[in-house]
């Protein structure tokens, strides 16, 4: 197996799951259980940070001079990364905002 | 022949492990077939199904996915993801077939 692919695969796994923890954070808390949806986003929070780290590696590894093969399934790794990011940022603010909602009631 | 359907996002990580699954049915004899399609598909290619196994990057679908198709359905270990482990994964797969060939 090409180490490449073992630490594109690390990534896509971890920051998958934790994307898909957010997913059910805002779905959570649309039901109005806040306290559930708290806890998924910090489950979501320590998936992110573990493909995170693995990424961290390569961009290390690239930074020591040497470089690292780029290829669909790191493109894809990292797409998903971005993705997790991004969707982290807008489920904290739908929680917000369905906190609000619940509170004018 | 049992059939085991994969399911992720787009399919496409998936098929990867789909390989590496191939690659340790072959090695013990097991008479299957393994595809990786993306959860969009699932009555399509989950509705014959022997069980069905999502990535852990659509966890959230599980319900979803189990209301749609009358096989079990599952989340891939996600270590067994992350390491590209088929052999492991084929493992899950056939353990959940186990179990529900034995409640039928």
């Amino acid at each position: 197996m090409e180490p490449n692919e073992l630490i594109s695969f690390q990534i896509i796994s971890a920051v998958g799951t934790a994307r898909s923890y957010y997913i059910e954070a805002v779905q959570v808390a649309k039901t109005g259980d806040f306290k559930h949806a708290g806890q998924l986003m910090e489950e979501g929070d320590e998936f992110f940070l573990e493909g995170h780290q693995a990424h961290f590696e390569l961009i290390q590894q690239e930074a020591g001079g040497d470089s690292v093969v780029m290829n669909l399934l790191l493109t894809h790794a990292e797409d998903q990364l971005m993705s997790a990011e991004a969707f982290k940022i807008i489920a904290n603010e739908f929680i917000d905002l369905y906190k609000t909602i619940q509170s004018k009631k | 022949m049992k059939k085991i359907v994969l399911l992720c996002a787009a399919g496409m990580s998936t098929s990867l492990l789909v390989n590496r699954m191939r690659e340790a049915a072959r090695a013990e004899g097991l008479d299957c077939t393994i595809d990786a399609f993306p959860t969009s598909q699932a009555v399509i290619h989950g509705r014959d199904a022997d069980v069905v196994l999502i990535g852990p990057q659509v966890k959230f679908e599980l319900r979803k996915v189990q209301g749609l198709l009358s096989c079990p359905v599952d989340v891939i270990d996600m270590l067994s993801y992350g390491t590209l482990n088929g052999k492991k994964v084929l493992e899950q797969a056939k353990k959940l077939m186990e179990e529900n060939d034995g409640t039928q």
